[in-house]
């Protein structure tokens, strides 16, 4: 299938908004999504984007039945570690489900990780849920590691009201 | 050793001048999560990285006075190394990627024989005072969350964030973090698809 994965502009942001949604459905988490269409256009495209998004887009002929030709999406961020220096985040990889097994996922992910690389980038890390076999499967097959299962690190969350309280003086 | 009741410190933001203790503590961290070979970052990285026109990174150290330095004569004796990014669920965050205060500030007096303590506090308070300050910075920058890593077996560091009110989503929903190192990451970008 024909597909082509570019930079994501500001127009883009709608249907980054539904494949955001349509990823939390299926991690079971839709209730969590609180960022808007709007929050997506000031956070990634002004002049200190806090994100960097790629899009995976097919021809006409191949549009969804609701008429989408986006059908993909990667969301990058620059992290940094006090060990090996700067890092690539990639928030978020997502494939619509009628176009997965044709390369999308793999093209996107290689296209993070080029414009990582090229940004002076030594590592890139994501997060999964350990009962996404699917996506473990294809990261292990990209010769990724499971840094909480081989060496424990666990990811930790501190916000709302504990953040609050965390911020007073 | 007992507590330094009342010791005196401050947190600011790190300078230029600061990143070869930022460095030197950087290691002391990675002995104690047992992983010294793992640093490959220089202070003259930090330097270049983190006080350029688009700094990489943003830092806090914690600072006493000279009549409280440290046996090797430090004053610089914490830190807290941080930046942006962004969660697609609720937007402007921050991670914390390492928070350290040297041992001997934490200075945790030994409980009384009878009754155990009933927090890991007792200490200067230097940790919270690095961390509220980075959650301060967070929210003047709009940042709706707080994230970072910590190790399993580090009880004193998860029981510390679970006491500021940190979920541990690992435990909670099974997140795990993933990793390409710089080989693997390299062998994915050259594995070009045959056009």
């Amino acid at each position: 299938m024909d597909f082509s994965i570019r930079p994501a502009n500001v127009e883009d942001c709608k249907d980054i908004a539904r494949m955001i949604m349509e990823l939390a459905e299926y991690e079971k988490m839709a209730e969590h999504v609180k960022v808007t269409q709007r929050d997506l256009e000031q956070d990634g495209f002004s002049k200190n984007p806090f994100f960097h998004g790629i899009i995976a887009e097919v021809p006409e002929q191949h549009r969804t039945k609701e008429g989408h030709t986006k059908i993909g999406y990667a969301l990058y961020c620059y992290f940094y570690s006090s060990w090996v220096g700067r890092a690539v985040y990639m928030e978020d990889l997502y494939v619509m489900p009628e176009f997965r097994g044709k390369g999308i996922g793999k093209a996107l992910m290689r296209k993070v990780a080029q414009l990582g690389l090229a940004a002076g980038c030594n590592q890139m890390n994501f997060t999964v849920l350990e009962w996404n076999k699917p996506s473990l499967d294809f990261y292990f097959s990209q010769g990724c590691f499971d840094i909480t299962a081989t060496v424990g690190y666990h990811c930790m969350r501190c916000e709302g009201e504990a953040l609050e309280r965390l911020a007073q003086p | 050793m007992c507590a330094a009741v009342n010791m005196n410190f401050k947190i600011r933001r790190a300078t230029k001048e600061d990143c070869k203790d930022i460095s030197r503590m950087i290691m002391e961290l990675a002995v104690f999560e047992k992983m010294p070979d793992q640093v490959k970052t220089s202070h003259e990285e930090l330097e270049r990285d983190g006080f350029c026109q688009n700094p990489l990174f943003e830092c806090l150290v914690a600072e006493v006075p000279e009549e409280h330095k440290s046996n090797e004569g430090f004053t610089i004796i914490g830190y807290g190394l941080y930046f942006y990014t962004y969660s697609t669920w609720k937007g402007r965050s921050l991670y914390l990627d390492d928070l350290y205060v040297m041992p001997e500030f934490r200075a945790q007096v030994s409980p009384p024989p009878v009754q155990a303590s009933v927090t890991t506090a007792g200490g200067n308070g230097i940790g919270k005072a690095l961390l509220s300050k980075v959650a301060e910075v967070g929210k003047k920058n709009q940042c709706v969350q707080l994230r970072l890593t910590v190790l399993n077996w580090n009880t004193p560091a998860r029981d510390f964030y679970a006491a500021k009110g940190a979920q541990d989503l690992t435990v909670s929903s099974g997140w795990h973090f993933i990793h390409f190192t710089e080989q693997s990451l390299d062998d994915l970008v050259n594995e070009a698809p045959k056009d």
